[in-house]
C-alpha cells in the first residue's frame, strides 16, 4: 500500500472520529456481547468439568434394587475403560435438634465424589462428620457441636442382609462441606419425615456397618480428557455403560441366585428349627402333663395316707386317754384310802401325843422329885460329911439316904420307864408318819405318772397333728401348685400354639417372600441422571439458546449500522476516489483505505468488547446462577473460538459492508466520480395516491412523510436499531415481570396458607383432632386445613418427573387454603376420585394431557396407574392433588395428616415468627416454615433479576444510541445542503431541528410499536428456553414494562436528538451551499 | 437616508495564523426598489457583502443598516427572523430540495413567512404554472433557477439577493433569468442585488458597484438602465 494512502487513512480516521467511534462501538457491543454470552455455557460447562474433576466425580454410577457386593465390583473392574471402582454407602436418617427433624442423607467419605470443604477439616474418627454449610444456619450448630443420628433400624430384619447402619450415632461436626453430587437444592425424596431429604451428612466409611454397598461409582480412564457432558464424554460413557448393560443381566442373575439360595437355606434351616421346636415343645408339655397327673395321685394317695394315719392316730390317742382315766380312778380311790388312813393315823398321833403327854408330865414330876430327892440326897451327903453330926444323926441321916435312895432309884427307874413310853410313842408315831409319808409319795407319783402320760398324750397328739397339719398343707400347696402349673401349661400351650402358627404363618410369609424376591435390577447411571448436575446442564442449555438469539441482533444491526456509515463515508469521499482513480490507483488500492479504517474500527472495538465481554456476562450471568448451586465459583476463560468467530464475524460485517460500498462506488468511471452524485431524487410516495389522507396533511407533514420514504436504507436501519433496543428493553422487564410474578401468583392466587406445619408421623387420630381445634380456637387463625403430603414421582412413557402428591382430609377445607383453577379460563377444578390433578409444569414436563393415564410412585416405590382428570395452574414445583378415597384405594393405605397448612388473619411477620416458635414446642409438630420467610428469600433472590434487566437496558440502551447517533450523522452528512437551504431560508434552529427530527420521532415511534412487539415474542422465546423445570413462568408483561421499554427507548432518542440539535445548529450554510453538488 | 447602508463594514477570516480581509471599511448605499448589480473580480469580497447583507454572515466590524435596522448588531435568532423576512436568496446552484416539487419548494418558503404571496401565483409568474409539480430532478437547470426564484420573491421579502444566478446557465436561459430578476425589480418595486462575474450585464442596473479588494471601488448610478434583451454578451 501506498504511503500516502496509509497517511491519508489515519488522517482519515482522525478527522472521521466520530464515525469511526461509532463503528468501534458497535463492533464492541456486538463482539462482547456474542463473546462474553457465548462463552458464558462453556465457562460454566468448564467450571462444573474442573469442580468434577477435582472431586474426581464418577462417570458412571450402578444402583441395584437389591444392593451390590464385593462381587459386582469386582466384575465391574474387568471391564474395558475402567480406571476405578468405588463401592459406598449412602442412608437416609433423621435428625433431631431442638426444633426442627431433619431428614439427612448421611454418605461415607470416599475417594470418588469427594466433598469439597469449605470450612473446618476432614473428619478423622469414626465418630466425626462434615455436614453442608446450611445445615448449621438452619440448626444454629457450631463446627465442633455435636448431632445426634436418629437410625430406623426395624428396617433390618434377621434373615436379611444388613444394609448400612452407623456405628457411631453422635457425631462431632468437624467442618462444613459441599458435595458435588448435590450441587443444586433439590436432594431427592426419602421414605422419612416429610418425604423430601433436608439436607446431607458425610461421615467415615469406617463409621458404616453393611453387608452391601448401596452403590457403585466407576471412574472411566482418561475421563478426564474429555470435558463433562460434551459429544465425546457421552460417547466415550456410553459405550462403557453398554459395555456394563451386558454383564448386567449376568450380574442381576448371579445377585438373584445367591439372595434365593441364601433365603431358601435360611427357610429350610427356619423350618427344621421350627419342626425340633415344636417337637420340643410337645414333648415338654406331654411331660410336664405327665408330671402334673403324677403329682396328682401322689396328692390322693397322701391324703387318703394322712386320713388313716389320721383315724390312727385317734384311736390310739382314745386308748391313752381310756388308760389315763383308769388310772387316775384308781389314783382317786387310793387317794380317798389314803385320805382314811390319814385321818386314822392322826387320831391314833392324837392319841400317842395325848399319852405321850401324859407320860412327859409324869416324867416331869418323876424328874422334879427326882431333882428334889438329889437335891436332898445332896444335903444329907453334905451333911454327912459334916464332922459335928452324931452317928445317930448320922444313922438317921443314912437311912435317910438310903431311903432317899431307893426312891431315887424307883424315881429312876419310874423316869427310863417313862422316857421308854415316849420313845415308844414316838417310835409308832414316826412310823405311822412314815406310813403316810409313803403313802402319800406313793400317790404324788401315781398322780405324776398319770399327769406325765396326759402331757405326753397332749404333746404326741399335740405333734401328731401339726404333722398331719402340714402334710395337709403340703399336700394343700401341692394341690395349687398343680393347679397353677396346669394352667400356665394351659397358656403356654396356647401360647406354644399361636406361636407355631405364628412361625408357621412367618416360614410361609418368608417362603412366598422368596417366592416374591424380584429378579434384582440394576441402574447404570451417569452424570445426566444426577439431579443437580442435569438441571445445571440445562441452565447452561438455556444460557447457550439466549447467546445465540441476542447477538444476532447485535449484530445484523452492528452490520447495518456500519453499512450506512461506510457508505456514506465513501460517498462524500467520491470525489477522491475518482481523483485517486483517475491518478491510476485500482480499485483495490482504492479499497484499502477504508477497508484499513473499518477493520482498526471493528478490530479495535472487538477485542475491547471481548475482553469486557469474557470477563463481564459470564461473572453476571454467574451471579444469578450461584443463588441456585452450590459449587465453587465460575472460571471465567478467554474463549479462542468465540473470540475468533465474534471477531470474525464483526469483521465481516463492518468490512464486508465497507468493501460492498467501496466496490460499488469504485467501479464507476473516474469522470463521473469526480462530477457529483447525482442526488436522490425526489419521488412521489404511495401515500400521496390516496389523495383524502394526502390531501389532509400539512405542508411539514407531507415533507416529511416523503422524506421518510426518501432514504430507505435509513428507513430500516432506524426502525430496526429502536425495534431491536425496545425489543430488549422490553424483554429485561419482561423477564423481571415473568418471574417476579411467579411467587405472588402461586403464594397470593394458588396458595391462600401462610403457615406451613409438619406434624410427627406417629399420631393418634384423636391427637391430631386436638391439636387442630387447639390451633383454630388460638386467635388469629382463621383457617387450618389438614393434609396428608408424600413424595412421589410421576412418569409418562420415558419420562418421569418428582413431585409432591398432596392428599386433603377434606375437599371443603382444601378449597378454602387454595384455588386449584384452570390456567386460560381460571375455572375452579373439583377434586375427584376419578384420578388425580396434575399442576401445568409438570404436564408440560411429561408430556401428559387431561385424560392420559399416568404412573404415580410413591416414596416407597409403590407405581399405580391413575388418570389425569385436570391440569392446574401453578408456578412452583409440582403437585399432584389426589383425593383422599382415591388415595386409599390405590396405595391400600390409611389416610394420615401430617401436614397442616393454617391461613392467618393478615398477622404482621413478626406475630407469624411468634405462632412459629411456639408452634414448634409443640410434641406433635416436627416442622414449621413460614410462607413470608420464603418470600423474603426469595425476594432476595429475584433482586438479581435486576442485573438481567440492567444488562439488556444497558445494552439496549447503547444499541439505540449508536444507531441514533450514527444514523443522525449520517442524515445530517447526507443531506447537508439540503438543511443549509433551509437554515438560509429563515428556518429557526428549532425549526431546522424538527425538520430533521420529526422523521426520527416517526421513525422511532414505527420502530418502537415494532420493537414492543418483537420484545413481546422475544420474551416469550427467551422464557421458554431459560425457565427452569421446578417453575413456571408467568407468561405476562406489565403495562408499566411496556411503558418503561417506550420511555427509555424515547429517553434514548431524546438524548441523540439533543446532540444532533447542536450538530444541526453548527451547520455551515456558506460552506454547504458553495460547494458544487 | 439611504435603504441599505454599508458603513465600514470590515469581515476577517482568521485561517490559522494567517488574517484574511475580506471586506475592508466597505461603504455602500442602495435605495429602495433599486436593481443593483455588483461586479468584481474572484475574491474582491462581493459575495461576503452580499452575506452580511443577507444575515448568513455577520461582519466584523462596521454598521449593515438595513431599513433603518443595523443588522450587524443582531443576534443569531434576530438574524435568522431577519432571513426569514426580510431576505430571499438565489445561488447560483439552485439549491433546491429534491424531494419537493417545484411548488412545494416555493411552499418551503412561504410556511414560514407572514405576508408570502401565493405559491400558485408565484408559480404563474415564473413561467411554471404547469411545471409546478415536478420534481427538481426533472427540470431543466433554467426552470430549476425559476423555481429558486419563485422561492425567493414568494416570500415577499425587502430583499432579493442572487449570487451569481447565471453561472451554471448556459447564454439564453441566463437571459431569460436576468429578465425574471429585471421584471420583478421593476413590477414588484423589489429592491434586487445581483452578483456577478460578467459586467457585460451591468447596464441593466439602476446602479453598478465594482468591489475590488475588499471595498466598493467605485459606485456608478445607471441613469437609463437597458433592459436585458438589448444587452448583448
Amino acid at each position: 500500500m501506498k504511503k500516502a494512502l496509509i497517511k491519508d487513512s489515519f488522517k482519515e480516521i482522525k478527522i472521521g472520529y466520530k464515525r469511526f467511534i461509532s463503528i468501534l462501538l458497535m463492533a464492541l457491543l456486538g463482539v462482547g456481547f456474542f463473546a462474553g454470552l457465548r462463552a458464558t455455557s462453556p465457562d460454566m460447562l468448564n467450571s462444573i468439568n474442573q469442580y468434577y474433576q477435582n472431586q474426581n466425580v464418577y462417570d458412571i454410577q450402578v444402583m441395584s434394587t437389591l444392593g451390590l457386593t464385593q462381587e459386582d465390583i469386582d466384575a465391574l473392574k474387568n471391564i474395558e475403560n475402567v480406571q476405578n471402582v468405588y463401592g459406598t454407602y449412602s442412608k437416609d436418617v433423621l435428625i433431631k435438634t431442638e426444633d426442627k427433624e431433619l431428614v439427612t442423607k448421611v454418605m461415607s467419605i470416599e475417594e470418588v465424589n469427594k466433598p469439597r470443604l469449605v470450612e473446618g477439616k476432614m473428619p478423622e474418627n469414626a465418630n466425626q462428620c462434615l455436614v453442608e454449610p446450611l445445615f448449621l444456619q438452619v440448626t444454629n450448630k457450631k463446627i465442633g457441636d455435636t448431632i445426634q443420628v436418629e437410625e430406623d433400624t426395624e428396617e433390618t430384619s434377621e434373615d436379611e442382609e444388613q444394609s448400612p447402619t452407623l456405628k457411631e450415632k453422635e457425631l462431632v461436626i468437624t467442618g462444613t462441606a459441599q458435595s458435588p453430587l448435590y450441587i443444586s437444592m433439590e436432594k431427592g425424596t426419602s421414605n422419612l419425615g416429610a418425604g423430601k431429604v433436608d439436607y446431607y451428612i458425610y461421615v467415615p466409611k469406617e463409621n458404616i456397618q453393611s453387608d452391601i454397598f448401596t452403590e457403585i461409582y466407576i471412574t472411566l480412564q482418561n475421563a478426564q480428557n474429555y470435558t463433562t457432558n460434551s459429544t465425546e464424554y457421552k460417547e466415550y460413557v456410553k459405550d462403557t455403560k453398554d459395555k456394563i448393560e451386558e454383564i448386567k443381566e449376568e450380574r442381576e442373575q448371579a445377585r438373584y441366585n445367591s439372595l434365593i439360595t441364601k433365603a431358601n437355606d435360611k427357610i429350610t434351616e427356619a423350618q427344621d428349627e421350627l419342626n425340633t421346636q415344636k417337637q420340643d415343645g410337645e414333648n415338654k408339655i406331654a411331660e410336664a402333663e405327665n408330671q402334673i397327673n403324677e403329682g396328682k395321685a401322689e396328692i390322693a394317695s397322701g391324703e387318703q395316707e394322712l386320713e388313716e394315719q389320721q383315724s390312727v392316730a385317734n384311736s390310739k390317742f382314745r386308748q391313752a386317754e381310756q388308760q389315763i382315766a383308769s388310772a387316775k380312778q384308781t389314783l382317786q380311790t387310793s387317794q380317798t384310802q389314803y385320805e382314811e388312813e390319814k385321818k386314822q393315823a392322826e387320831q391314833s398321833f392324837a392319841q400317842a401325843e395325848t399319852q405321850k403327854q401324859e407320860l412327859q408330865k409324869n416324867l416331869q414330876t418323876v424328874e422334879t422329885s427326882l431333882t428334889t430327892i438329889n437335891e436332898q440326897y445332896e444335903k444329907i451327903i453334905e451333911e454327912l460329911k459334916k464332922e459335928d453330926i452324931t452317928e445317930q444323926e448320922k444313922t438317921i441321916l443314912e437311912q435317910t439316904k438310903q431311903e432317899i435312895e431307893t426312891q431315887k432309884k424307883s424315881l429312876e427307874q419310874n423316869q427310863v420307864q417313862l422316857k421308854n413310853g415316849i420313845a415308844q410313842i414316838e417310835e409308832q408315831t414316826a412310823q405311822g408318819k412314815e406310813k403316810l409319808q409313803q403313802a402319800e409319795a406313793q400317790l404324788a407319783q401315781g398322780k405324776a405318772t398319770i399327769e406325765e402320760q396326759e402331757k405326753t398324750l397332749q404333746e404326741t397328739k399335740a405333734s401328731t397333728n401339726a404333722q398331719i397339719a402340714s402334710a395337709r398343707q403340703k399336700i394343700e400347696q401341692s394341690k395349687q401348685e398343680i393347679q397353677t402349673a396346669e394352667a400356665e401349661l394351659q397358656t403356654q400351650k396356647e401360647e406354644f400354639n399361636t406361636k407355631i402358627q405364628e412361625a408357621e404363618a412367618k416360614l410361609l410369609d418368608a417362603k412366598e417372600k422368596v417366592n416374591e424376591i424380584k429378579n434384582p435390577e440394576w441402574y447404570v447411571l451417569d452424570r445426566e441422571q444426577n439431579q443437580g448436575y442435569a438441571s445445571y446442564i440445562q441452565d447452561t442449555n438455556s444460557i447457550e439458546n439466549l447467546s445465540i438469539v441476542f447477538p444476532i441482533v447485535f449484530f445484523a444491526i452492528a452490520a447495518l449500522v456500519s453499512l450506512t456509515s461506510m457508505t456514506r463515508m465513501v460517498e462524500e469521499e467520491r470525489q477522491e476516489i475518482g481523483t485517486l482513480k483517475a491518478l491510476g490507483y485500482n480499485k483495490f488500492d482504492i479499497a484499502l483505505k477504508y477497508v484499513l479504517y473499518s477493520s482498526l474500527a471493528s478490530i479495535i472495538g472487538g477485542i475491547i468488547g471481548m475482553n469486557i465481554g469474557f470477563q463481564l456476562l459470564p461473572r453476571i450471568i454467574w451471579m444469578m446462577y450461584s443463588m441456585m448451586y452450590k459449587m465453587p465459583d465460575i472460571i471465567v476463560s478467554f474463549n479462542f473460538t468465540y473470540a475468533t468467530i465474534g471477531l470474525g464475524l464483526i469483521y465481516l460485517c463492518i468490512v464486508g459492508a465497507t468493501i460492498y460500498a467501496v466496490l460499488k462506488e469504485a467501479k464507476e468511471q473516474p469522470a463521473t466520480l469526480l462530477r457529483p452524485k447525482a442526488p436522490k431524487l425526489g419521488k412521489r410516495v404511495l401515500l400521496e395516491r390516496i389523495t383524502p389522507i394526502w390531501k389532509r396533511l400539512n405542508f411539514t407533514q407531507k415533507v416529511t412523510i416523503r422524506n421518510i420514504f426518501r432514504y430507505k436504507k435509513r428507513f430500516f436501519m432506524t426502525i430496526l436499531g429502536i425495534c431491536g433496543s425496545t425489543a430488549l428493553i422490553l424483554t429485561g422487564f419482561g423477564i423481571k415481570d415473568s418471574i417476579s410474578a411467579i411467587i405472588p401468583n402461586q403464594y397470593e392466587e394458588i396458595f391462600h396458607y401462610d403457615i406451613q406445619v409438619s406434624l410427627k408421623s406417629a399420631l393418634e387420630e384423636t391427637q391430631i383432632q386436638d391439636f387442630v381445634t387447639k390451633l383454630e380456637e388460638q386467635e388469629g387463625i382463621t383457617q387450618v386445613a389438614e393434609l396428608n403430603m408424600i413424595s412421589g414421582t410421576t412418569k409418562n412413557a420415558e419420562l418421569q418427573e418428582d413431585v409432591q402428591i398432596i392428599i386433603p382430609k377434606d375437599n371443603t377445607q382444601l378449597d378454602k387454603i387454595m384455588s386449584l383453577r384452570e390456567i386460560k379460563t381460571k375455572q375452579k377444578i373439583e377434586l375427584n376420585e376419578e384420578g388425580i390433578i396434575i399442576t401445568d409444569k409438570l404436564a408440560q414436563l411429561i408430556d401428559a394431557k387431561v385424560g392420559d393415564t399416568i404412573i404415580l410412585e410413591d416414596a416407597n416405590h409403590i407405581t399405580k396407574e391413575v388418570k389425569v382428570t385436570h391440569i392446574a395452574e401453578n408456578y412452583i414445583s409440582h403437585y399432584v392433588y389426589m383425593s383422599k378415597e382415591l388415595y386409599e384405594e390405590l396405595f391400600e393405605k390409611t389416610y394420615q395428616t401430617n401436614i397442616l397448612y393454617i391461613q392467618d388473619n393478615n398477622l404482621s411477620e413478626e406475630q407469624e415468627n411468634n405462632i412459629a416458635t411456639q408452634l414448634l414446642k409443640q410434641n406433635e409438630v416436627t416442622g414449621v416454615s413460614l410462607i413470608s420467610t420464603a418470600l423474603s428469600s426469595v425476594n432476595n433472590m429475584m433482586n438479581s433479576l435486576n442485573y438481567v434487566v440492567v444488562i439488556l437496558i444497558v445494552s439496549a440502551g447503547l444499541l439505540a444510541f449508536v444507531v441514533l447517533y450514527n444514523l443522525s450523522n449520517v442524515n445530517i452528512s447526507e443531506r447537508i445542503r439540503e438543511l443549509a437551504t433551509i437554515k438560509v431560508l429563515g428556518f429557526y434552529d428549532k425549526e431546522v431541528y424538527d425538520y430533521v427530527t420529526r422523521e426520527t420521532i416517526i421513525l422511532t415511534i414505527i420502530g418502537i410499536l415494532f420493537g414492543l412487539v418483537a420484545g413481546y415474542f422475544l420474551n416469550f422465546y427467551i422464557i421458554g428456553t431459560c425457565e427452569i423445570d421446578m417453575l413456571r413462568f408467568v407468561k405476562e408483561i406489565h403495562i408499566q414494562s411496556y411503558l418503561y421499554a417506550v420511555a427509555i427507548t424515547i429517553l434514548f432518542t431524546l438524548i441523540v436528538n439533543f446532540i444532533t440539535y447542536f450538530a444541526l445548529k453548527k451547520i455551515d450554510m456558506l460552506g454547504s451551499l458553495k460547494s458544487v453538488e | 437616508m439611504a435603504y441599505i447602508e454599508f458603513k465600514q463594514v470590515c469581515k476577517e477570516y482568521k485561517m490559522g495564523e494567517v488574517t484574511i480581509k475580506a471586506l475592508n471599511k466597505a461603504n455602500l448605499q442602495i435605495e429602495k426598489g433599486e436593481l443593483v448589480v455588483i461586479v468584481g473580480p474572484s475574491g474582491a469580497g462581493k459575495t461576503t457583502a452580499l452575506n452580511i447583507l443577507g444575515g448568513m454572515d455577520t461582519a466584523t466590524s462596521g454598521d449593515v443598516i438595513v431599513d433603518n435596522k443595523n443588522i450587524s448588531k443582531l443576534k443569531n435568532k434576530e438574524l435568522i427572523k431577519y432571513r426569514r423576512e426580510d431576505i430571499g436568496f438565489v445561488f447560483q446552484f439552485y439549491n433546491l430540495v429534491q424531494n419537493l416539487t417545484a411548488i412545494e419548494n416555493v411552499e418551503l418558503a412561504t410556511q414560514i413567512c407572514k405576508d408570502s404571496l401565493d405559491p400558485e401565483k408565484i408559480m404563474k409568474k415564473v413561467g411554471l404554472a404547469d411545471r409546478k409539480n415536478n420534481f427538481p430532478s426533472q427540470l431543466s437547470g433554467g426552470e430549476q433557477q425559476r423555481v429558486a426564484i419563485a422561492r425567493a420573491i414568494a416570500k415577499n421579502p425587502k430583499l432579493l439577493l442572487c449570487d451569481e444566478p447565471t453561472g451554471a446557465l448556459d447564454y439564453k436561459t441566463g437571459k431569460q433569468i436576468l429578465k425574471l430578476l429585471q421584471d420583478t425589480a421593476r413590477k414588484e418595486n423589489m429592491t434586487v442585488i445581483i452578483i456577478t462575474h460578467n459586467a457585460a450585464i451591468a447596464p441593466m442596473a439602476d446602479k453598478i458597484i465594482r468591489f475590488k479588494n475588499g471595498t466598493a471601488e467605485s459606485v456608478e448610478i445607471n441613469k437609463e438602465p437597458k433592459p436585458i434583451e438589448e444587452i448583448e454578451w
